[in-house]
């Protein structure tokens, strides 16, 4: 494996505007992630890890330090630049899948494949589903669907481009046990399918995340421990 | 690209949900199109029919009317030489008698010639053609009545009526009259042939009258050149000129100031229809925050958010332009059968594209003026926001502000174009923002009061009032959005009740108690000595003020063209009542110069109304040339004088010194004061003696202006309900929109032990302090705007017209409260486990 770093943090720090003021979320973090690696964020509620996956998504500005990912440094880009960024480079999982409910299936994960710029994206986006074992459901909308179905055709939408970076936020939490698991085993086996994609969760399974390359530890915004590549 | 492909989509699954959640925006904006297409297209079939109708209208392809004269012989010729036909008219008001009866009423005289009608026809109520009704019965010349004068003379067809010393026989009614459109007049009509009022002692010299000579060319559509004819050959004569090009001017005039008026109103319903559309694309945003937040995950830059919802919003607007257009245009159609008799008869109803054109222009900017904020809100919506919740509201950036600006100078300037008033659009448009901004302040000021108020222990243990207070408190009752809708609409109502209430007042209970019971008009000099020994002699009556009267045109001012000088003032449009005086008037106040003194003879002076003067822009030492009766009269202006014409008195804008005009042939008018009960003894006395002149009782004059105004009045409260109905529209949706809220409200207070009526009463409290707020605010604008109007306008006292100002509020609480609790049993009615449920 090349050890290109996908994402390299320096003295991160995140603070967010509430209602009584500044809160720090992230601490100086200082954080590689080895392009093709996959790397589990867990910890306590509140310990930011869903915040620091947003950050390394280019979901969320740093306050201050420096975001740089796939050898870009994403820092001081712009919304738009980070949206155009973020096409056929990012995926993302979330934990209540966030499908458009306007759309169907298909529609869902050709809009994406749109906006990376890519061809016959209506193609491709039914060998996804297909991929997935959605073929049926391409024509349905999500409130036809059941939790762990939805999931599948958010994944789908994540993976479809052919990400370089795959971000899940606890992809499992509104799943039942076997969906759940069923869901995990596609997006491992998809993601080490394609070549040099990192995989980053956030989860609370500790089997899940023992499944990983690397764990990272986070508690109160700081990274505690670290183990694995 | 893309943008379009994503729009297409929503735009399906929205029509898949019937347009739910776009229905009120599309109706704010049908609704606001739809009067405006609707009174532009009411106003172009008008203008057709009056165009169109020229001829018919004015009797003829031109007229040329003289004033206190008939055209002399040269006159005539120059007529017969440059015309293939002519007739002649004779107008002048005059009193109609029953004999039988003894009934006495005003009538206006048309006296015709066996031309008449040159264009067009006269419709009568049997089968009788003109010439077989006038010429009479049993050795009487014949009359044809208006049916109200026959009703209030209480005669019928083949019994006697008297016009001065003549008798004639009613031979038939007059049903219609095509050459009378857009004439006002005091009485009703009477037709008679002209050679049949000789011996009736009426059109004697200095007589008010008009004649009119009716003419009709070989080629009808010379006109212009006619006219420049005429404008050459007969200057200084006094004649007016009239033709088919434009044969109802004053009638247009109204009819152009009454449209562009009650089209600015239409504004005012589709800038409150705006505020629904902006609360509409608001709620619309909100509800697609997840949709955008991912679509920004997925790589969509905040521009291509942009357009998403901006092709959606353009393509809602565009049907509701559609079918506003269509309601529009369909309604003068079906409106025909309302119109009044004179309008309808007019009118040529059809589609009118210049009509839809401007409704359809003011449409899109609105739609486009109030979604371009929320839409710009889409940039601040971060992917974050999935993770976080919604986004806050900020400010725009410039570009999108910049927009906006545009769009709104856009909207002026068209606004200005198609009323073809800056004033008007200006003050009305500008009174329109003020009210919402201070709707919206007010707004604002409540919800930060009703947060500090509840911080008080008043609140402990009292639920419905503690959450009415803080549902209220927080924004999501949409406060705002509600007070403006339909407080705009409220102050509308308010201002034109209270101002047209106390117009009303001032007319039908002040004015008579300054004034005068009657004028008489066509007093001839030898008459009126016993004139006014007969009321002197009179117990009831309190005072008489006489004094000759001639009518004249300003025709120049300083030897410059009268237009030229002083534009459009009515004192220069058309002839106008001159008197003159040797001693200073009793009760006269000069306010600067001097009177010309007892007995002066010298060179023509003029005492010129002071407002008027002012207004128009001339003072002491200017010049101006009448012409009366052909002949014109310079005389500079050495004084003037405080004219006051709100108590209905003599009053002269234009005084002579007598030296200039006792030669001329004239009559007297006469201001008569006297007790209410004896006005009709008073009238049948002097009437009885002297037959040829004519008394107009100031009461039923007022009855008919009052009359008049309650029509403006009307026309304007229409106005208003459609704004009122627009705000309406946002009212709705403001509910349905809460629902979800209130259901999820109502759930939680349940499971913490809320009774069902504390709940409800919650909601009630809510709605009716809603109401409250904005029919507050709305009567508080309307009372400053009607003692605004009464004060510097018509410089009356102002009184609060209670029952106007009762309808405001209990229209906006009643309103509110019955929206507010139509949409609250819903939420109320639903399970707490339900609805729980349905949110985890």
């Amino acid at each position: 494996m090349d050890n290109k770093f996908a994402i390299d943090l320096q003295q991160v720090h995140l603070s967010l505007e509430g209602n009584a003021g500044p809160v720090d979320i992230l601490h100086s973090i200082d954080l590689q992630v080895t392009q093709g690696s996959s790397c589990a964020l867990v910890g306590p509620s509140g310990s930011g890890k869903s915040s620091l996956l947003m950050v390394m998504a280019g979901l969320e500005q740093a306050t201050s330090g420096r975001v740089t990912v796939l050898q870009e440094d994403i820092s001081a880009m712009s919304e738009a630049e980070l949206a155009q960024f973020r096409r056929g480079r990012v995926g993302v999982v979330f934990q209540s899948f966030h499908l458009i409910p306007s759309m169907t299936a298909l529609q869902n994960v050709a809009t994406a494949l749109e906006l990376a710029g890519q061809p016959d994206p209506f193609d491709r986006a039914r060998d996804k589903l297909t991929a997935l074992g959605l073929a049926h459901r391409c024509d349905h909308f999500p409130k036809q669907m059941s939790g762990g179905e939805q999931q599948r055709v958010a994944l789908a939408r994540a993976l479809a481009p052919n990400p370089k970076l795959v971000f899940a936020d606890e992809p499992t939490g509104n799943l039942d046990v076997a969906n759940g698991a069923s869901i995990v085993d596609s997006l491992f086996t998809l993601t080490r399918e394609q070549a040099e994609t990192t995989l980053i969760l956030v989860t609370h399974d500790i089997q899940l995340a023992q499944r990983c390359d690397r764990i990272i530890d986070l508690r109160d915004g700081k990274i505690c421990e670290s183990n694995g590549a | 690209m893309i943008a379009l492909k994503i729009a297409k989509r929503e735009l399906t699954a929205a029509w898949r949900e019937r347009l739910h959640g776009f229905r009120i925006l599309m109706l704010c904006l049908i609704f606001g199109i739809a009067s405006i297409s609707a009174i532009g297209s009411l106003r172009g079939a008008i203008d057709a029919g009056l165009n169109s109708n020229g001829r018919v209208f004015l009797g003829g392809d031109a007229e040329i009317e003289l004033t206190y004269r008939q055209a002399n012989a040269q006159e005539v010729a120059w007529m017969t030489g440059q015309s293939l036909a002519q007739s002649q008219i004779i107008d002048f008001r005059s009193m109609a008698v029953a004999p039988a009866t003894n009934k006495r009423l005003l009538t206006q005289i048309k006296a015709v010639d066996s031309a008449y009608p040159l264009v067009g026809a006269v419709t009568l109520s049997n089968d009788l053609s003109l010439p077989e009704a006038f010429a009479g019965r049993d050795g009487l010349p014949g009359a044809i009545l208006a049916p109200a004068l026959l009703q209030r003379l209480t005669i019928n067809l083949g019994d006697q009526v008297q016009f001065g010393q003549k008798n004639f026989v009613v031979m038939a009614t007059l049903l219609k009259e095509p050459d009378n459109f857009g004439n006002f007049a005091l009485g009703p009509r009477s037709l008679v042939l002209t050679k049949d009022l000789e011996g009736s002692g009426l059109l004697a010299a200095g007589t008010l009258f008009s004649s009119k000579y009716r003419l009709l060319f070989e080629d009808g559509s010379q006109l212009g050149k006619a006219q420049q004819r005429f404008d050459k050959d007969w200057p200084g004569t006094g004649a007016k000129w009239k033709d088919a090009r434009k044969a109802s001017p004053g009638a247009d005039r109204v009819i152009e100031r009454m449209s562009r008026f009650l089209i600015l109103i239409g504004l005012s319903g589709l800038v409150v229809g705006g505020i629904g559309v902006s609360a509409a694309v608001r709620a619309f945003v909100a509800k697609k925050t997840g949709h955008i937040a991912v679509l920004k995950t997925l790589g969509a830059t905040p521009g291509q958010i942009f357009w998403i919802y901006t092709i959606q919003i353009t393509v809602y607007t565009g049907l509701s332009v559609v079918l506003g257009l269509l309601l529009g245009a369909l309604t003068p159609f079906a409106a025909r059968p309302f119109l009044p008799g004179n309008l309808a008869e007019v009118a040529l109803i059809s589609i009118y594209p210049s009509a839809l054109i401007e409704a359809a222009v003011y449409g899109c900017l609105a739609a486009a003026i109030f979604s371009i904020w929320p839409l710009a809100q889409t940039e601040h919506i971060r992917p974050a926001n999935l993770f976080r919740g919604g986004a806050t509201a900020q400010w725009p950036a410039r570009r999108y502000l910049i927009v906006q600006g545009a769009l709104l100078a856009a909207a002026l300037f068209g606004a200005v174009q198609f009323s073809g008033s800056w004033s008007m659009t200006f003050w009305l448009l500008g009174g329109i923002a003020l009210s919402l901004l201070i709707l919206a302040l007010i707004s604002g000021a409540f919800q930060f009061a009703l947060r500090r108020i509840m911080r008080g222990s008043a609140f402990q243990r009292r639920l419905p009032l503690r959450a009415a207070f803080s549902a209220l408190a927080s924004g999501s009752e949409r406060t705002g959005s509600v007070v403006m809708g339909i407080g705009l609409g409220l102050t509308v109502l308010a201002a034109v009740g209270q101002i047209d209430g106390n117009l009303r007042r001032s007319i039908t209970q002040s004015l008579p108690d300054k004034a005068p019971s009657f004028f008489f008009l066509d007093i001839q000099s030898t008459q009126l000595p016993e004139f006014n020994q007969r009321l002197a002699e009179n117990p009831a009556v309190r005072n008489v003020e006489t004094a000759p009267m001639l009518r004249g045109l300003v025709t120049r001012i300083n030897d410059q063209p009268a237009a030229e000088i002083g534009g459009d003032h009515w004192v220069l449009r058309g002839d106008r009542g001159i008197s003159y005086a040797d001693g200073l008037p009793e009760k006269t106040k000069i306010t600067a110069g001097q009177w010309w003194g007892a007995g002066y003879s010298g060179s023509p002076q003029i005492s010129f109304a002071a407002e008027e003067a002012e207004e128009i822009g001339i003072g002491i030492g200017d010049q101006l040339t009448l012409n009366v009766l052909g002949r014109d009269i310079t005389a500079t202006i050495t004084s003037l004088r405080e004219v006051d014409f709100s108590t209905a008195g003599m009053g002269f804008v234009i005084l002579l010194n007598e030296a200039a005009l006792r030669g001329a042939p004239h009559s007297h008018i006469a201001t008569v004061y006297a007790e209410a009960s004896a006005e009709i003894p008073i009238l049948d006395e002097l009437n009885q003696a002297f037959p040829n002149v004519t008394g107009i009782q100031i009461r039923e004059a007022a009855a008919l202006v009052t009359g008049v105004v309650s029509s403006i009045a009307s026309a304007a409260s229409i106005g208003a309900l459609a704004t009122l109905i627009t705000g309406f529209l946002i009212l709705i949706g403001a509910a349905a929109a809460g629902t979800a809220q209130r259901a999820y409200e109502s759930a939680i207070l349940k499971t913490l032990g809320a009774t069902q009526r504390e709940i409800l009463t919650s909601f009630a409290l809510r709605s009716a302090m809603i109401g409250a707020l904005a029919a507050g605010v709305a009567l508080g604008a309307g009372l400053l705007g009607g003692w605004a109007v009464s004060h510097f306008v018509f410089e009356n006292q102002f009184n609060i017209i209670w029952g106007n100002a009762a309808l405001v509020i209990l229209g906006g609480v009643g309103l509110t409260l019955i929206t507010g609790m139509l949409f609250a049993l819903g939420p109320l009615s639903k399970s707490a486990a339900t609805e729980l449920r349905h949110r985890d």
